[in-house]
């Protein structure tokens, strides 16, 4: 518990840990203030769908749809702040020159890798934690409170939530963005433990979320075979929570695919990490 | 031969009677509301549209001002959603009639409406009308766009007037794509149609309360351009 605190105390010191949370609240800030400028373009868009055919009344662009807007913009842009930091965890060592002092003293490698791996976690946790406080908070200021339409446009389907269940859902929402987040952490953690440097790191993890991205996202056959053994098409089951009915049994599946992600990926970090030779 | 006499006779009859005199009887056995405001509960049987039953109150003032006041979200129906005395007026339609027949055990007649002005409008009207008791108990509404409206209504007495209590409407409309979807789904793949029912049930009608323009004022739904 100890070696954690202080790896997040190191962690947490150092200057880039915070760019991550300076752009998040920027793109935030940013987004949530060009929507409120252009609040028609954006309704024209959403509803596009079913405007020839209903009137539409009430605050449909309010705070909790600002949020789950955006979250499903940042779903993709996240895990770049994500591997900033964990990317960076165990290489910055090598990259330093901390990595012998570190492994000669005390505390053994697994406490050591574990620690480190915790802090990763934290961080990611506080990150979307962080992301869901700005997003619903300046959402609600700003666009005030209403009923939630999930407008699922690939489905041509429109979900709407009675405002009373709408915390609760974007409380598992988040949840299940952290959880999603949490196998984008392990697998920068792991090419950490591989890596002397925090560039490769940072920029492999992203290659293989982009490529992972864009391969399940082809609308051809071969690609549609492809996307149930990429980690990626998973990490949107927070989604599934502002859907209705809620697909429970999907929502398990998902979540306990990244988890085994997370702990083959660890598990290989670890391994890594143990047999780490420092002599040479 | 007697059939055959009888057969020409009732086309002759046909042929012979306007068929606009049944709207003419509607608008004025409606004549004398001049406002009307309910209570309105939707129901969405529409798998693209997945929502909970949805509440309002609905104002209408002769001859096309409504509202819709409602504290949450609420989609209503452009068409055939709500009853407007006004809206099916002889001279603005062409009207061909179509067939008798019988409607819920009364006697009924079928006309075809198109719009004399084609530049406002381009939606075809067929209405089933209740001839006993002046009521439109259909409307079927097939524009040029692929869309296609059904409307059954079932009518309750309020202050002296039949006034509707629930309308059953039937959609299969297109649904309107994002660009970017129409470029991947054009290889065999048909448009997607928004198919379904709404309920629309009417309740705790107030008529001629006099509903003044203060009302109407913030009338406007989200304008969607």
């Amino acid at each position: 518990m100890k070696l954690f605190w202080l790896e997040t105390y190191k962690t947490f010191s150092r200057w880039r840990t915070y760019i991550s949370f300076g752009f998040i609240a920027l793109i935030v800030i940013m987004t949530e203030v060009v929507m409120k400028l252009s609040a028609d373009e954006i309704l024209y868009r959403m509803m596009r769908s079913f405007q020839k055919d209903f009137l539409i009344f009430g605050n449909v662009l309010n705070g909790w749809f600002i949020t789950a807007f955006i979250m499903n913009s940042l779903h993709i842009h996240i895990p770049f702040f994500i591997t900033l930091v964990a990317g960076d965890i165990v290489s910055s060592e090598a990259t330093a020159g901390t990595m012998r002092l570190l492994l000669i003293r005390p505390p053994s490698r697994s406490k050591i890798i574990t620690a480190k791996y915790l802090t990763t976690l934290f961080y990611t946790t506080g990150l979307v934690i962080f992301l869901a406080l700005i997003c619903i908070t300046l959402g609600l200021l700003l666009f005030g409170h209403g009923d939630l339409m999930m407008n699922y446009q690939s489905k041509l389907r429109i979900v709407f939530i009675p405002e009373a269940e709408v915390p609760l859902r974007m409380l598992l929402a988040f949840t299940a963005a952290v959880w999603s987040m949490t196998v984008v952490a392990s697998l920068a953690f792991l090419f950490s433990t591989l890596a002397e440097n925090s560039i490769g790191p940072i920029i492999g993890t992203m290659a293989v979320v982009i490529v992972f991205l864009v391969l399940g996202n082809f609308p051809f056959d071969f690609f549609r075979m492809l996307s149930p053994y990429l980690f990626t098409t998973y990490m949107i089951f927070w989604q599934r929570f502002l859907d209705d009915p809620i697909p429970w049994q999907e929502i398990a599946r998902s979540a306990l695919i990244l988890g085994l992600h997370n702990i083959g990926l660890f598990s290989i970090a670890f391994v890594v990490f143990t047999r780490k030779d420092i002599k040479s | 031969m007697a059939g055959i006499l009888f057969l020409l006779s009732s086309e002759l009859i046909q042929a012979q009677e306007d068929p606009g005199r049944y709207l003419d009887l509607i608008e004025k056995k409606y004549s004398d509301v001049k406002d009307y405001m309910a209570d309105v509960n939707v129901h969405f049987d529409i798998e693209a549209l997945k929502a909970p039953d949805m509440q309002a109150k609905l104002y209408y003032r002769a001859p096309d001002k409504m509202k819709v006041e409602s504290k949450r979200i609420f989609f209503f129906p452009k068409e055939g959603g709500y009853f407007n005395p006004s809206l099916f007026k002889k001279k603005d339609f062409d009207v061909r009639f179509l067939e008798r027949l019988i409607y819920d055990g009364r006697k009924a007649v079928r006309l075809k409406l198109t719009p004399t002005d084609t530049e406002t409008s381009n939606k075809v009207y067929v209405l089933t009308i209740d001839t006993e008791r002046n009521l439109i108990r259909e409307i079927k509404i097939s524009p040029s766009e692929g869309r296609e409206i059904k409307a059954a209504v079932e009518y309750g007495m309020f202050n002296h007037f039949e006034l509707p209590t629930h309308i059953d409407l039937q959609l299969d409309i297109p649904s309107d794509e994002p660009s970017g979807m129409k470029e991947f789904t054009q290889f065999g793949q048909k448009t997607k149609r928004i198919t379904g029912k709404v309920e629309i049930t009417y309740s705790n009608y107030k008529v001629n309360v006099g509903l003044t323009d203060e009302i109407f004022k913030d009338a406007e739904p989200h304008r969607l351009k």
